[in-house]
């Protein structure tokens, strides 16, 4: 019923001539102002890949009240008496229901920081009855910076004319600018906000026709600087998807060396895999434990009641370890040595860097190399995939799982040089295969690792090694259960993937012409 | 939504002050409330400062449902809108008789509204006749203010008396003492002979006699809004209050 129209103007102090300005021009109306005598504080707040920010909306705490604004403008807000951190962690409220989207996995980090005020103007006619109402809402990034006001008219039933006059003083006002809502956008804008910029897979961008080495290099390059932008957060232990994303931007890196062959000298390469290995290797229990502890809800699922005794003593060995590797971990990333290991490795490949000793296909050109690595292993996943049955040892399943994945990284890593489009399609189907296959190897994974835990912990020959043995025992069955079953969608995952279409689209673009 | 009409067969009983505080306190507790206002000398238009409509003309109010939308007004309180009353209301009366099926013309209006509110509140005029008959027609229920007096208790028979000659639902009438003077013997008295007499049917929640209802011409404004802790202000909250469970 009321439309609002919102008006912006950027001001030193918010008792501006702007509101007397805006009076004067208003005829028979008076404006009245309350304006409040203190600021609040304003605290934004986001996941470290920006989602909510990039899904054009704002987050933040003010007062005890959280506040989320959405790509429209419209406010809502619950109340917040405790830390923000993770979103499943909120007290239940319309802004926690609206932020259901978030992962799970992804912790709430307090960001910039402001001050904001609200004033509420009221248009009076000669009978002091408000005929339209003013509601200016104030944004500083600090005190010292200038107060962005944006007026919002919001018309009372009734008063056409009045409506009239006020929007014809605040048109004919050539310091405001009109907008159609009060958009997150513009409240960032005033806060000053920076984002992060944070983007776990960034798009690359190749100049003209480049060739593989100077793909591989940028690609390398790129993916270090991601690890890298991971490093605060592990230390600071913010969430998991730190040093998730860490070591997926490092493998990412070791796939460039092991799958773009011949592009790196022989002993370059080895050296190369050597040095992030290194790297690589020190956050491996970290993560298993980060794993485990994720899903401790669902190994408790899994078993009986009868059965949890066991998991209670396993997870606080597992919580006990976890601080200990962390604390490692968070040391090794503060040192000095780790700090110019890393920039050493990632100026190696900078653009205008000549260090790094090129292979025999190195000067092939990138787009013809893809077609071949891609071609090769798309035809290797078909083969092992085809061959699969009831009686496949579960390595074959292991073997097309990681070639699938590799195949996967290729394509990804290749995709600026493809029609996007296409690409696209197809990694999403197979995407789809590999979820299957993921499953499939976290529960053998998992079942593994239990039972090396087993071998290796529980302070053996106690009762309380009894009791995690028989919760382990149990739960690795109920793992193999799962396995199986997921082993057993293989085959039809496989065949869904394996169709004409997709068939036809790997060959058109990556099967190369006999010419070429 | 539901309709509630504030009505009394006799003058300054304190109809007016009733519909327009409870119309507030209704709006206060969250109740998207249209106060009408069909009383000739728009008194309650006045109290919101909301001066009488000049496209309400005669029998626009019946007729042209665009006309009577846009002449509602919106209320210096949140939720709260008031739709003034034009000086030509006094020739409702007239208009009705001679329009077929009138009775149900002011239902038919307020349904272009329904949307927008969940009570329409209206303050009649203080006659039985063609407008009244058909604001009890559309009425859910008929909020009745009676002055504890023996004069007020006449006229609340006749009122009775004319819902049973007319085979209207007395269970509409939700009467409710008004100007209350506890010091005053006779008040009491016939309050208590009331309560009796018409049993369960009084509110118990009562309108004090206060010089704050009276200062609502001063200060252009519900008591709710500037004399919130007076007894005045409590009680057309606690009638509210009150109300809530019957309606």
């Amino acid at each position: 019923m009321n439309a609002s129209f919102v008006y912006q103007v950027e001001a030193k102090t918010l008792n501006t001539g702007l509101t007397s300005q805006l009076g004067k021009k208003l005829g028979k109306y008076r404006l009245a102002l309350d304006v409040p005598e203190h600021t609040a504080d304003v605290q934004l707040y986001d996941c470290f890949d920006q989602t909510i920010q990039q899904s054009n909306r704002v987050l933040y705490r003010s007062n005890d009240q959280l506040t989320l604004i959405s790509q429209n403008g419209l406010a809502i807000t619950q109340p917040c008496d405790q830390p923000v951190n993770f979103v499943a962690k909120l007290a239940p409220g319309q802004v926690k229901t609206e932020l259901a989207d978030v992962s799970p996995l992804r912790a709430l980090l307090a960001g910039t920081k402001g001050l904001q005020k609200s004033v509420q103007g009221k248009l009076l006619d000669g009978n002091a009855k408000t005929v339209a109402r003013l509601s200016i809402q104030c944004w500083a990034a600090s005190p010292d910076s200038n107060w962005h006001c944006f007026i919002t008219f919001e018309p009372v039933r009734g008063y056409v004319k009045a409506q009239q006059a006020v929007l014809k003083a605040l048109a004919n006002n050539k310091a405001l600018q009109p907008h159609q809502v009060l958009s997150p956008t513009l409240i960032f804008n005033a806060l000053g906000y920076i984002p992060s910029g944070y983007d776990p897979k960034p798009t690359l961008h190749f100049k003209g026709k480049p060739n593989a080495i100077t793909v591989a290099s940028q690609i390398i390059h790129t993916y270090i600087d991601v690890a890298r932008a991971n490093e605060a957060g592990v230390i600071a232990d913010y969430d998991t998807e730190f040093l998730h994303d860490y070591r997926v931007s490092l493998r990412k890196v070791r796939s460039v060396l092991s799958l773009f062959k011949g592009v790196y000298s022989a002993p370059q390469t080895i050296s190369l895999k050597q040095a992030f290995s290194e790297h690589m290797n020190p956050t491996g229990q970290l993560r298993d434990l980060d794993v485990y502890l994720l899903e401790k809800d669902r190994f408790y699922s899994l078993l009986p009641a009868s059965l949890h005794q066991g998991l209670d003593l396993m997870f606080t060995q597992f919580e006990k370890e976890r601080a200990a590797h962390h604390h490692k971990l968070s040391k090794r990333f503060a040192s000095q040595a780790y700090q110019q290991a890393m920039a050493a490795l990632s100026a190696q490949f900078s653009a205008n860097s000549n260090v790094i000793k090129p292979g025999p296909q190195a000067k092939h050109l990138a787009a013809s190399y893809a077609q071949t690595l891609i071609w090769k292993r798309y035809q290797k996943v078909c083969k092992i995939a085809r061959a699969i049955d009831a009686q496949t040892p579960d390595e074959q399943i292991h073997e097309l799982r990681i070639d699938c994945k590799k195949l996967r990284y290729l394509m990804e890593f290749f995709a600026p040089l493809f029609a996007a489009k296409s690409i696209k399609a197809l990694i999403k189907s197979l995407k789809v295969l590999q979820e299957t296959l993921g499953l499939f190897n976290d529960y053998s994974v998992q079942q593994e690792s239990l039972q090396a835990y087993l071998a290796t912990h529980a302070n053996k020959g106690t009762a309380q090694h009894i009791a995690i043995a028989q919760s382990v025992g149990a739960l690795r069955s109920v793992l193999s259960h799962k396995q199986q079953q997921e082993r057993d969608q293989v085959v039809a995952k496989f065949a869904d993937f394996d169709n004409d279409t997709t068939r036809n689209e790997f060959r058109q673009l990556f099967k190369q012409q006999e010419s070429s | 939504m539901k309709i509630i009409a504030c009505y009394s067969n006799k003058g300054g009983v304190g109809k007016t002050a009733t519909s327009v505080n409870l119309a507030h306190a209704l709006a206060l507790s969250g109740k998207r409330t249209l106060l009408c206002d069909l009383d000739p000398q728009g008194a309650s238009g006045f109290y919101y400062r909301v001066k009488p409509s000049k496209k309400l003309q005669h029998d626009a109010f019946f007729k042209d449902v665009d006309k009577f939308t846009k002449s509602i007004r919106g209320s210096d309180f949140e939720l709260l809108d008031v739709l003034p009353a034009n000086m030509t209301y006094r020739d409702f009366d007239i208009f009705l008789s001679r329009m077929k099926n009138s009775r149900s013309r002011l239902k038919k209006a307020l349904k272009a509204v329904n949307n927008d509110y969940d009570v329409v509140l209206l303050d009649c005029p203080p006659n039985i006749s063609t407008l009244s008959e058909s604001v009890f027609k559309a009425a859910d229920h008929i909020v009745v203010p009676v002055i504890p007096s023996t004069l007020s208790e006449r006229t609340y028979e006749q009122l009775l008396t004319f819902f049973d000659e007319h085979k209207l639902g007395k269970k509409k009438l939700i009467p409710v003492f008004s100007m209350v003077q506890r010091a005053k013997k006779l008040h009491l008295e016939t309050m208590e002979r009331m309560h009796k007499r018409y049993k369960k049917t009084f509110l118990n929640a009562y309108v004090p006699f206060s010089t704050d209802v009276e200062k609502m011409g001063v200060h252009r404004a519900p008591v709710l809004d500037f004399a919130r802790n007076r007894p005045a202000a409590k009680a057309y909250c606690a009638i509210w209050e009150e109300l809530k469970q019957r309606i």
